[in-house]
This record gives structure tokens, sequence and C-alpha cells, in this order.
């Protein structure tokens, strides 16, 4: 048992590092053992032998397996991953520009999921067996049944229909001649910027790939939430204040919800994979050009350097966003600093 | 008297554990229209051939006379842009979707089941290993690493099956895990193992049973992500290869034909949805059944 919440932290930390040693190493070999020569596809069908072997060399394709990972990853640890074939640029530049706008995206859906899951669950927990829960429940199915990509679609044909001028592709209305600015991240740009106008049509464009990723995630939340709400309800300390006589709004909003938001936001974390593949198929549809759409590409081409900062950068994610949920959680729940590192 | 007889004989059957859960399921309306989807869509989907209207368009055909036909009686969910009949063509997308099911699931839940069962029985080394692996796989996004995977070797259906099956046994691992861990610190297993049990016994023949509702439940419900996953792959172009039908590349097909003919792509979208959703309330109705939490 670990008392001290730091070496907590510190042991999750370790995991988190070995997580980033082991999907490393699985992507890279995978990527070295593929049929195809990297060297021959870089310089294309009229090379020459020579040049080929002159550039496996130059690319240090002759060294054994191992060498050459600790050699990437030493590399890697310096900001340096590679050239992308597809782009003729280093795949750090590449990525730079495009994590910014999936980084958006995803921060406005994960917004949108607790904004609508937690009071949906809240509420479908009071109201059980009520006209809401049955609301509720049927918005989780449709979570968890619908295909993202027929969601995003949904949501382009009835924008397209009903609201004619609603963007349904991009980031921004190029019409504006913003070029973006210092963060990425178009919405804080352009208040930067003081552009009002830009703010909005981001914000506009923003509004239907976030409501499609975020579909998925409402539907598991929203359930998760409410089961927690139902469990907690009946535990010992709950009862004692309903004696008392404290109000249910005050033992709902002040007890309750604290104590049932960490089973969805541990969910949240682990579910938080699943959620950069759907960006994927979101950025796809909804042509957005952000990181995921990289990725896209950078496997349809085999660009194999692109490919392994794609994998890696999209395990980092996920462990962001883990280290996130457990500082949090460690916020919310004092119980929880005490135990061991799980 | 024999009235007497019968009557207790019905209370017995009552009570009996299996006719309790039986009763709760059929009484679940949900659960019994999840059934029906089900076995409704495996049926078409076996019997594909000889109940769809044009079973020829499921190949190469070309009939430009009907292309973008509207849905009418005649094609229940229109024809696409080379004039095949959507539906036929859905129905035996089908077949892959559920293929897909009995691929993936086929291999992922014995080999999750069987190292999670481990993993919380054994202990030690043995649990460390196989929950660090199963950690480390759950770190990384299935979507990405079964593009990364299927495209780099080849991108067929076979390597999308291979790539999401490497990922799925980790989360029945991690489930199977709990229940084995809390099961295997009870008495009884501690007597079976003073009485001289060995651990393929305990393992398969103590542990196992406690796992079998939580099994069934997470089988069915990812029934529904599988297809899901397939039909995302193969909507990002992963999939089989046309002119096979399948459900997913059948919408990115009509999607180039938006908003015009809406149809070529909310049909096979809509045969999509109707089979996650009967996986996912059979699987809520089992999990009703077998009264569990959450």
């Amino acid at each position: 048992m670990q008392q001290n919440p730091f070496l907590a932290i510190l042991t999750r930390l370790g995991t988190f590092v070995l997580v980033m040693i082991v999907l490393s190493i699985m992507i890279f070999v995978l990527a070295r053992v593929v049929p195809g020569d990297p060297a021959r596809m870089a310089l294309g069908p009229t090379a020459t032998p020579e040049q080929v072997s002159a550039l496996r060399t130059e690319m240090g394709l002759d060294l054994p397996l191992p060498v050459q990972y600790l050699s990437y990853m030493g590399r890697a640890l310096h900001g340096d991953l590679g050239m992308s074939l597809l782009s003729q640029r280093p795949v750090t530049a590449d990525l730079a520009q495009t994590v910014p706008a999936t980084v958006e995206l995803v921060l406005a859906a994960v917004i949108i999921m607790f904004a609508i899951a937690i009071p949906l669950g809240v509420m479908t927990a009071h109201f059980r067996d009520l006209w809401i829960d049955h609301v509720g429940r049927l918005v989780s199915l449709v979570g968890v049944t619908i295909p993202s990509f027929l969601f995003a679609i949904s949501l382009q044909l009835i924008a397209a229909r009903y609201f004619g001028d609603w963007p349904i592709i991009g980031r921004m209305d190029h019409g504006l001649g913003f070029t973006g600015g210092p963060t990425g991240l178009m919405l804080v740009d352009s208040l930067l910027a003081g552009r009002l106008d830009v703010f909005l049509s981001a914000l506009q464009h923003l509004a239907l790939p976030a409501i499609a990723l975020s579909m998925a995630g409402i539907g598991q939340i929203t359930r998760i939430t409410r089961s927690a709400m139902l469990e907690n309800r009946r535990k010992d300390h709950v009862l004692t204040l309903q004696s008392f006589g404290v109000p249910e709004r005050v033992i709902i909003f002040r007890y309750l919800l604290k104590l049932s938001s960490i089973a969805p936001l541990t969910i949240m974390g682990l579910e938080f994979a699943s959620l950069i593949g759907n960006a994927f198929v979101i950025e796809m549809v909804f042509s957005w050009g952000g990181f995921a759409s990289y990725g896209l590409n950078a496997i349809l081409q085999k660009d194999l350097n692109a490919v392994t900062a794609v994998v890696l950068v999209s395990g980092l994610f996920f462990i962001v966003a883990n280290l996130i949920v457990d500082i949090l959680i460690s916020i919310i729940d004092p119980r929880m600093r005490r135990k061991e590192a799980r | 008297m024999a009235q007497i007889k019968m009557a207790l004989d019905g209370a017995d059957k009552d009570l009996s554990a299996g006719y309790m859960m039986w009763y709760r399921f059929s009484r679940n309306p949900a659960a019994v229209i999840g059934t029906l989807i089900v076995l409704s869509a495996v049926i078409c989907a076996l019997l594909a051939p000889w109940i769809t209207p044009r079973p020829q368009d499921v190949g190469a055909v070309v009939n430009f006379r009907a292309r973008h036909l509207p849905p009418d009686a005649q094609h229940w969910f229109g024809t696409d842009k080379v004039g095949r009949d959507i539906f036929s063509r859905a129905i035996f997308g089908l077949r892959i979707s559920l293929l897909l099911v009995i691929g993936v699931l086929g291999i992922s839940v014995p080999i999750g089941t069987v190292l999670g069962l481990v993993a919380g029985y054994a202990g030690g080394w043995t649990e460390r290993l196989i929950t660090g692996l199963t950690n480390v796989m759950l770190a990384m996004p299935p979507l990405v690493m079964a593009l990364a995977v299927s495209n780099l070797l080849q991108p067929t259906l076979m390597n999308a099956m291979i790539a999401i099956t490497l990922l799925w046994w980790t989360w029945h691992a991690r489930l199977i895990y709990a229940v084995s861990k809390s099961v295997a610190s009870e008495d009884y297993i501690e007597a079976a193992r003073i009485a001289g049990a060995g651990p393929l016994h305990i393992l398969f023949r103590e542990i196992l049973p406690n796992c079998i509702s939580v099994i069934s439940v997470k089988t069915t419900l990812d029934a529904a992500f599988v297809i899901l996953f397939g039909a995302t792959l193969s909507f990002l172009g992963f999939g089989v290869k046309p002119p096979t039908p399948d459900l997913g590349s059948m919408v990115a097909d009509g999607r180039q034909f938006m908003p015009d003919f809406w149809w070529e792509v909310l049909c096979p979208g809509a045969v999509i949805l109707y089979v996650t959703l009967g996986f996912n309330l059979l699987g809520d109705g089992l999990r009703d059944m077998f009264d569990m939490e959450g």
C-alpha cells in the first residue's frame, strides 16, 4: 500500500511510459516488417538499384532492427520523427499543423458530452421510470447503436435541407481571410486577433462535427451516470442525510453528484481511445483537416514515418486524457489519494 | 390430492432459477424485440440468395437505365449509381457483417476468457504480466491500430478481421479478470483445492461458470460493436473488394451523391442500425435476465 499521493501518481506515470514503449515497439516492428521497401517507395520506380541502396544506408535501413528502433526513439525524443513521404516535410511540422484542429474538435466533443450526459444521467436516475428516464434510455441506445459516420452524414443532410447556409465542411469560412494564429485552435486564435466574425464562423463550423463526435459518448456516460447515481443513493451516508431531513436537491447536487461523477470520468478515460478512432471518421466526413485526416491519408499512402507518428500521438492522446482523469478523480475523491495506484 | 400435487409441481417450477430467468426475459419487450431482430437478420443473411428480389445485383452488374432510382415497390431501397438493387445488396452485405462477428468474437472471446481466468486465479507474475499486457493493448486506439495493421499488410477484410481480433480480446480479459479475481478468494475454491482439484478443474469447472452471465452479455453487446467497427472500416475504404456488397462501403459509395440520392446512404445505414439495435436490445435483455448491475 502506498500512502503517498505523489508516489501513486509516479507509479501511474511509469505505467504510461511503459505503455508508450510497448506501443512504439509494436508499431515500429510492424512498420518495418511490411512488404515493400521504404527507400524504394521514397524514390519511386525509376530509381536505379544503386540509388536505392544508397538511400537505404542513409536511412539506416541496413542496421539491425533494435539499433534502428533505438536511434528512431532517440531522435523522436528530440522532436525528430523523420520525413513524411507524402508531404515531403518533417512529420513533426505536419503534426504541429494538424494536431490543434483535432484537439479543438475533441475538446468541444468532450464538453458537449458532459454537458448533456451528466444532467441527463442525473435526471433519469431521479425520475426513474418516468418519461424522462425513457428519453434518456433512448438517447443512450441511439448513441451506442448508430454508426458515427451515419450520424455525421445525417446531420449534414439535415443541415443542408433545413438550414441552407449552415456550413457542413471545413473549419471556417475561407472568404474571411483568416490564416490562423499562435495556438492553432481556431476559436482561441480568432478571439486573440479580435475577430468576432471569424470566431462565430469557426463556432458554426465546429458545431456539427463536435456533436457527431460526442454522440457515442453521450449514450455511455448517461448510462453510467444513471447507474452510479442509483447505486450511491442507497449508500448509508446518503440515507443518513435523508433521514436528517436534508432536502433532496441538496443531497443530489452536493453529495451524490460528486460521488457519482467518478465512474463516468473513469469510463471517459478508457473510452478515449475509441473517441480518437471516431475522430478519424468524423474528420473525414466533415473534411476537418486535422491530425486524424492526416493519419488516414498517411495510412492509405503507406507513409511509414507518418503512420508511426500517428499511432504514437494517438497513444499519447489517450495517456494525457487518462492522466487528466486521474488528477480530476483524486481532486473529487480524497479516498483515491490514499489508495494504491490502480 | 392430485390437484394439490399439481399445484406444488407448478410452484416448484416457478421457483427454479432457469424458469425465473426465462420469465424475466420473455416479459421484457426490449429483449423480445432484440431477439426477433437478431433472428430475422441471421435468417435473412443465411437465405439471402433465395429471398432477395435481385440476387444477381451482388456482382458487377451494370444497368444504367435503372440508376439512382428512388425507393418504390420494385426497389424497396432504390438503386445505386450503376442501377443495382440496394435492398438485395444490403441483405448480402449483412452476411459480411455477421461473418465478421463470428470470426472476431469466435477467436477473441475464448482467448480473452482464458487469459482473464488465469490472471485472476494465478496471481503473482502471471497476473501482472497479463494485466499489464491488457492495459497496454487498451491504450491503443482500436480503429487506428486496425487501419494501420490492415493497410500495412493488405487492406482486405481478412486482415481487418485479424486486426480487430488482435485488440478485441483485451476487453474480455479485463472483464473476466475482475470476476475471476473476486471468485478466486471464495471459500469453496479453497475447499476444492484442499480436496485435491487441479488448476484446470478449478479454472473451468469452478470459476468459469460464474463468468457465463458476464461473458454472454458482453459478447452480445460486442457483436453490435464489431458490426459497427467493421462498417466503419469499410466506410473508410478498408473493407471487402468491390463488387462484393458491404454495408459500410455502400454508405461510402452513396455519400458521393448526397443529398439528392439520400436513399443510397440512409438505406444501407438503416440496415446497420437495425442489426446493431437488435444486438444491443438483446444484450440489455440478457443483462436484466441475469439481474446484473449497470
